[in-house]
């Protein structure tokens, strides 16, 4: 870049040494496949949230007696108000299903491995954060399942120990969900998406340090890696053109299929629905937290359960670079576990009043953890029997090289305690 | 083979699940504003009388093509802005079915089945041996039978009744998304962009690859 403005801001900005570190000189493994796009597409449904809910606050009341028409004065009465409110409620679908397919990426080639153990957890992170933002914008149109999922799951804080009931109560600023809890829930619904962002680039941070990992999962030589304009952007984006169409068929077609019918009839503390399901992203951690007999035992584990991937650097114990690629064993536990995912998925759905739902969402649950448990034992067990049967050869010399690296940092920081 | 398992298991137990939900009616709810206009006049008929629809005002029935001098008596002395509120008051309806009459401005996105329940539970009205009418679809209502279909035994007639049902049912499901026709006409003109567009991107694509050796 040149031109007498540019360098007018180059002397008082970094400017161009910016654009040229992370998109014009940035390196990037030319084998990333399509698998490779979700972060992008997941920056841009963030993005899309935003803008869609900027506009909808202009219109939204957030008031228990006036939430619900605000709502219906959207869809009705503003303009294009129905296309901003179905963009925003398809876009948190949206935002799940993008997330889950990065992490399921990450999950499948290893991409938590050392040394993107905090690229990882800035990740986890980010997840808890998208999981409450969502909850608590799902209050905010006040319709029975709104009202009823937040009271339940606001409910669950009472198993904190000792100052349970207290902490219910300060999450709700009542003593049940009500106009104090929807203002709260607002107020708290407006500001998350600004530190998500916050995180996102602590994120990105942390991927320009450490760079993106790749299908083979062998560190490529430099002649490999491609900067990130205009080969990734052009990638990106003709990726985007993708789940653009897919996102417009869920908004102007589909809109409804996923928005419980329950949710169009207005909040009403005196009615419980029959049958209280969360929306599909939470449904396999919802199916965890009720196959605990015990509720405390429940909260515990539906907890773990979202925080369990970020165990994963320290279980996944098998120096094999590539994930699942080259690793039979682990290929078949990572689709296993998807199995097991959408089975509690769809246990979460049912109503527990069927007993043989409730015994499979226990097995399921078992498994959930299991699959994590197991990690350790089997990839050594795996790394082992891959290496008696024979690696390719570059794969060999990774896990060598990774050894000697290993052992001369050791050497040097003996050397140094020697001198100390 | 744990996994087949868990397959065969879930495929018996959806199958049980469904058999246990009672059976609706599918029906093509219509979005052509004859059907409209002629739903809207059934439902001043048979269900103004109790029902509210606050989401919905006189002013909006005129976009359906309804004549004008129509909605004027219907809405008597109220401004066109109004909603289209019941004609017996809120206590009324207490007294007489112990339960408010609900608003039926979102009715048929309310339910599970949407419009198909709706259909249904209008049409679901029988004769109990006591004479009462009872309802297949939802047992406990409190609404008294209103096309009076469980009375009706000539083909014809419920054939007619049904055809009225259906039309309530397609203005029902307007008044709850009154932008529907809108938003696909919309939708189409979308996708074929973003078709276009995307082709276009990955040419781009292919193009700029290219370069690579």
């Amino acid at each position: 870049m040149s031109g007498p403005i540019i360098n007018w801001i180059d002397k008082r900005f970094p400017l161009t040494s910016f654009v040229k570190h992370e998109l014009t000189d940035y390196p990037t493994p030319r084998n990333l496949s399509y698998w490779w796009n979700f972060g992008f597409l997941a920056g841009i449904v963030l993005v899309l949230q935003v803008a869609t809910g900027i506009f909808l606050a202009m219109h939204y009341k957030a008031d228990a007696s006036l939430a619900f028409d605000s709502i219906q004065h959207i869809m009705r009465e503003v303009n294009y108000g129905w296309l901003l409110r179905y963009m925003h409620a398809v876009g948190a679908s949206a935002f799940f299903f993008v997330i889950f397919v990065h992490m399921a990426r990450t999950l499948y080639y290893g991409s938590f491995r050392a040394p993107r153990e905090l690229l990882w957890w800035t990740g986890q992170g980010l997840l808890l954060m998208l999981m409450a933002t969502a909850f608590m914008g799902y209050l905010l149109p006040w319709g029975q399942m709104s009202f009823w999922g937040a009271t339940v799951i606001t409910n669950l804080f009472k198993v904190t120990p000792f100052i349970g009931e207290n902490v219910v109560i300060w999450l709700r600023g009542d003593y049940s969900v009500g106009d104090d809890t929807l203002t709260r829930f607002f107020s708290l619904h407006y500001l998350f998406p600004f530190l998500i962002v916050g995180v996102v680039i602590i994120h990105l941070v942390a991927l320009h340090t450490v760079k993106s990992s790749n299908p083979s999962g062998i560190d490529l030589k430099d002649k490999d890696n491609i900067p990130f304009h205009p080969y990734f952007t052009a990638k990106d984006l003709y990726g985007l053109g993708l789940f653009l169409i897919v996102y417009s068929v869920f908004v102007f077609f589909l809109p409804n299929s996923l928005i419980e019918p329950a949710n169009n009839i207005p909040a009403n503390p005196m009615v419980t629905p029959n049958h209280i399901v969360p929306e599909w992203y939470f449904l396999p951690f919802y199916a965890i937290l009720r196959s605990v007999p015990n509720m405390f035992g429940g909260v515990v584990a539906m907890g773990l359960s979202v925080m369990m991937f970020a165990f994963m650097p320290f279980l996944d114990r098998s120096r094999i670079p590539g994930g699942a690629r080259y690793r039979p064993i682990y290929r078949i536990q990572f689709y296993l576990f998807l199995l097991d995912m959408l089975v509690l998925g769809y246990v979460g759905y049912k109503p527990p009043t069927n007993p043989s739902i409730v015994v499979v969402g226990q097995v399921a649950t078992l498994c959930y953890f299991a699959s994590f448990f197991i990690v350790p034992f089997v990839s050594k067990m795996e790394e082992r029997w891959l290496i008696k049967r024979g690696l390719p050869a570059g794969i060999m010399e990774l896990m060598e090289r990774e050894k000697l690296d290993l052992e001369s940092r050791r050497e040097n920081r003996r050397r140094k305690g020697d001198k100390a | 083979m744990n996994a087949l398992l868990k397959i065969i298991l879930l495929g018996c137990l959806s199958m049980s699940a469904f058999a246990e939900e009672a059976k609706l009616e599918k029906i093509q709810v219509a979005t052509d504003k004859v059907t409209l206009a002629r739903g809207a006049e059934d439902w001043m008929n048979s269900c103004h009388s109790c029902h509210t629809m606050k989401y919905v005002k006189y002013s909006d029935l005129l976009s359906l093509g309804i004549d004008k001098a129509k909605v004027d008596g219907w809405r008597g002395e109220a401004p066109l802005d109004t909603p289209l509120v019941a004609q017996m008051s809120e206590a009324d309806g207490m007294a007489a079915f112990a339960k408010v009459p609900p608003d039926l401005s979102l009715m048929a996105q309310a339910r599970d089945g949407g419009p198909n329940y709706v259909y249904s539970y209008l049409i679901g009205y029988y004769l109990k041996p006591d004479g009462m009418a009872g309802n297949h679809i939802f047992p406990e209502t409190k609404m008294p039978d209103p096309l009076g279909i469980s009375s009706a035994t000539d083909a014809a007639q419920r054939t007619e009744m049904q055809s009225t049902a259906k039309d309530i049912v397609s203005f029902l499901t307007w008044a709850a998304d009154p932008h529907q026709s809108d938003r696909t006409k919309l939708g189409y003109y979308v996708i074929a962009y973003l078709l276009l567009l995307t082709v276009l991107l990955y040419f781009v694509k292919k193009q700029v690859w290219a370069r690579l050796k």
